[in-house]
């Protein structure tokens, strides 16, 4: 019997461990949103390292892909993918620019509409003011390490394509973490930034093709 | 009466199969177990960087493969970013659709693709007929989608498929830089459709 007690508290205590993710109430879901609003406006550029992982369920492994990040308001971004291959997407004025290691174009059907959506989320989620959004479902999460929100697209055909966003913020900062694109078979692609550098000066040149 | 005769014989000329037309000098004996090994392995992931051209539109993006069973392949194709373009499955002869964007949903490009992938992932298509070309390849007829042969070097190793439609060659898929049979780059091409596939492996 005390055996079946101690297991039945390490068992508690365990899964306490794992649940530390509980929900925001609404005093605090408005001073992340206020804090997110304060950050952003002080952000001009963020230059960051990210890896992103490509998860399919059925695949051994998840496939590593490497670069970097450049964001300047109000809305220019570079995805620079360096490793395994070279290839960057440019998002700027509404238009995409691609240089696919070397060959170079200026829209690409598979990076339309939905990846503007998806861009505009990270953008806007910089800029704070992706909580008037009114494209996506919110619900908001704590850790002792990062706030969480959860996106999830009120349009049917972007849900076809992701049944939802996950954002990771740091608690200092609010500065997005990690982005997570979850399709609605449940493969996704997390992306996780590194190094991030804050209002370091960005000369436009970097965000042509 | 002549020109009826020419006119003949020229269609013969024309319809005559692609080994007759390259005086391919039949041969029996040996074939190896596997023909094409680069899709084989259950353990591995086949990951390649791809480059499709289809029409004037160009996608960009990470292809692949990986086999699940005897003659099962799933074969999937994300842009940079992850996001999916196509998710299909092969089982034996059914080709199942796991996923396609409507931008995609075409049904000549998914005819074209599902085509494509099929001769590149089968493994052992039934041998009809089997050639020498050139003193230092074997050259087999099979009977995988009619006229297709597969090219294979002197120590036995795939490094070209081609379809053919009579006596003209169709579509071709190019093996190369080959390491333990895995092949680090695959051409795709097509005489009459404007559809190329580039994989490097990453």
């Amino acid at each position: 019997m005390r055996n079946l007690l101690f297991l039945a508290v390490l068992i508690a205590h365990t899964s306490l461990l794992f649940s530390q993710e509980s929900n925001m109430n609404n005093t605090e879901i408005a001073e992340f949103k206020a804090k997110i609003n304060e950050t952003s406006k002080a952000t001009i550029t963020i230059q960051s390292n990210f890896t992103q992982y490509k998860h399919l369920d059925f695949l051994s492994n998840d496939i590593t892909t490497q670069g970097k990040m450049a964001f300047k308001a109000p809305n220019m971004v570079k995805w620079e993918y360096t490793e395994p291959f070279k290839y960057s997407i440019i998002f700027k004025d509404d238009k995409l620019l691609i240089n696919d290691s070397g060959s170079k174009s200026n829209m690409d059907l598979g990076n339309s509409a939905l990846f503007k959506k998806i861009n505009q989320l990270i953008v806007n989620s910089v800029k704070g003011n992706l909580f008037q959004d009114s494209d996506f479902t919110m619900s908001y999460f704590k850790s002792p390490d990062f706030y969480k929100v959860i996106f999830v697209p009120k349009d049917e055909k972007i849900k076809s394509y992701i049944a939802s966003f996950i954002l990771f913020f740091d608690k200092e900062q609010a500065d997005v973490m990690e982005v997570k694109m979850v399709e609605p078979t449940n493969d996704y692609t997390r992306i996780v930034f590194e190094d991030r550098q804050i209002n370091k000066p960005l000369d436009n040149e970097v965000f042509s093709n | 009466m002549k020109y009826f005769l020419i006119s003949l014989t020229l269609l013969l000329f024309a319809c005559a199969s692609f080994p007759k037309k390259n005086n391919l000098e039949s041969i029996s004996g040996h074939t190896p177990t596997v023909i094409n090994p680069y899709f084989s392995d259950l353990a591995m992931d086949y990951i390649y960087k791809a480059k499709i051209n289809f029409a004037d539109k160009s996608f960009g993006g990470i292809f692949v493969i990986k086999k699940m069973g005897p003659e099962h392949h799933r074969v999937v194709f994300t842009t940079e970013m992850g996001n999916k373009l196509f998710d299909f499955s092969f089982i034996k002869n059914e080709f199942r659709i796991n996923f396609i964007p409507s931008e995609m949903n075409k049904k000549i490009l998914i005819n074209l693709l599902k085509r494509d992938l099929f001769v590149l992932i089968n493994e052992n298509p039934k041998i009809l007929n089997q050639y020498r070309k050139m003193g230092d390849s074997i050259f087999l007829e099979t009977k995988l989608k009619n006229n297709t042969y597969f090219y294979l070097t002197a120590d036995e190793r795939l490094h070209k498929i081609l379809k053919t439609k009579g006596s003209k060659d169709k579509s071709s898929y190019i093996f190369a830089e080959i390491e333990n049979d895995h092949a680090r780059e695959i051409k795709i091409r097509h005489k009459n459709i404007k559809l190329t596939i580039d994989l490097k492996a990453i």
